[in-house]
């Protein structure tokens, strides 16, 4: 669902604020995709922290005990928010990264697979989790996160995002787990696109 | 044995009122060139107590004036408050062996973050020293310093900048390259992410050689960033970071040694 859908965000201008301080950058990482660069939004201190309120506003009475960040920018969101609810944060990672015991989940890209990792013990039996990343596209990485948590007993609640399209290949839900995002992509910098035009670069 | 002190702040130029810890003992064997210390002889539990500590009068809680007893005593609450929010973290904090290489004690800072008060008061006592010092800019290093960067920027009113690996930051970057043990590697930084007469920080989990610090700094100083300091969670004092980062001061939470 998106932000802007419900009643206490219709037309919140810190909504269209965080979307205009999302930098796109044309064909990265390669031709024809339009990259939307949350770094640009990291630089804008209000846009941030607002971004960190409005998921903070949402999350902090849902009972929720584990933040799962997925590498790397899921890091740059979720350690903020789970401070600010109580949470614990645990990081999921690319393979060989997180020393000690892991569990793995594969998870299919365009050409070949990739794995996401989580420690084993991070997360017990009946938590509570919000899995949090910056930008949702195919759902193959959310997907595999929320495998993660789900194979070690916990309750994913939510995944939450600040950017990504109503509709992840055609669905609301993600593994039948909704998503909560803030904006969605835009075509090209300074300039809030309706849907409908493309840029023509 | 392995022992964990504390070091609660180095000297730096926030305040001129600190002395210089005197560094820990030092009963290992010459560290390997790499990041982590190989020690002599090993067995230990999966969570570290800190052993020993020492602390020096932080800086926050100097003033020039003499004091009155009240403040006096305010101090040393404080000090006692800081010292156990500092055993805490390091209590919490897991020694992996073996990892990534054999002979290689891993400290992991995961078991950290699961420990929803010891991570909060780890924000906090960076917030508490960073904060009203005009820093504009905190710079986290990929991946662990994104976890520990963006919660310090947020609450000083700083903006976050990653330092991150080759070819993930879209546009425009400009490139540092550092040494390893074995090969260089590579940190970037967007153009325009910072303005020359920024005031900058710079974050990571961890110090040990100082090589990926050192690489941080001069990408900032490059654009005429000046940076006020280094800060980390955990300091592996005989590898002798804090003397590579040379003239901009190190702060750490945690020094750990063999």
């Amino acid at each position: 669902m998106f932000a802007g859908d419900q009643n206490g965000l219709q037309g919140d201008p810190r909504l269209k604020a965080i979307s205009e301080a999302i930098r796109v950058v044309p064909h990265f990482p390669k031709p024809g995709i339009m990259f939307q660069d949350i770094t640009t939004l990291l630089l804008d201190h209000k846009a941030f922290k607002d971004t960190v309120d409005i998921f903070v506003d949402r999350y902090r009475d849902m009972a929720i005990s584990v933040v799962a960040g997925v590498e790397a920018r899921g890091f740059m969101f979720g350690p903020s928010i789970a401070l600010a609810i109580g949470a614990k944060f645990v990081p999921l990672r690319k393979p060989r990264k997180l020393p000690g015991e892991v569990i793995s989940e594969a998870y299919v890209l365009e050409y070949g697979t990739d794995c996401l990792e989580m420690h084993v013990g991070a997360v017990q039996p009946g938590e509570r989790a919000l899995v949090i990343d910056d930008l949702v596209a195919t759902g193959g990485t959310l997907s595999a996160a929320i495998r993660l948590l789900e194979r070690v007993g916990a309750e994913v609640v939510e995944c939450a995002c600040v950017v990504g399209l109503r509709e992840v290949k055609g669905h609301h839900r993600l593994n039948g787990k909704p998503l909560y995002i803030l904006v969605e992509p835009r075509q090209q910098t300074n300039c809030s696109a309706p849907s409908g035009i493309i840029s023509s670069l | 044995m392995m022992q964990r002190s504390l070091i609660f702040s180095s000297p730096n130029p926030i305040s001129p009122h600190l002395s210089t810890p005197s560094p820990p003992p030092v009963n290992a064997v010459i560290p390997e060139r790499n990041r982590w210390i190989a020690p002599s002889s090993f067995s230990q539990p999966s969570f570290i107590r800190f052993q020993n500590y020492q602390r020096t009068l932080p800086s926050l809680l100097c003033t020039a004036a003499s004091d009155s007893v009240a403040n006096q005593q305010q101090q040393m609450a404080s000090q006692e408050e800081q010292d156990t929010r500092i055993a805490k973290i390091s209590s919490v904090i897991r020694v992996i062996p073996d990892f990534p290489k054999p002979g290689i004690m891993f400290q992991d800072i995961t078991t950290l973050l699961l420990d929803v008060g010891a991570f909060r008061d780890t924000i906090d006592l960076f917030v508490e020293r960073y904060r009203g010092k005009d820093i504009s800019v905190v710079a986290g290093v990929e991946a662990r310093g994104f976890i520990f960067g963006p919660p310090i920027a947020l609450a000083i009113g700083a903006k976050f900048v990653p330092m991150r690996k080759p070819n993930k930051l879209p546009g425009e970057v400009i490139s540092e390259e550092y040494s390893l043990e074995y090969g260089t590697d590579k940190m970037e930084m967007h153009v325009g992410a910072v303005q020359a007469g920024e005031r900058a920080l710079i974050i990571d989990d961890l110090v040990a050689t100082g090589g990926t610090l050192c690489a941080a700094i001069r990408l900032l100083e490059r654009v005429g960033v000046h940076v006020v300091e280094c800060a980390c969670v955990i300091e592996l004092p005989e590898l002798k970071g804090r003397e590579r980062l040379g003239k901009t001061p190190l702060f750490v939470l945690v020094s750990s040694s063999t």
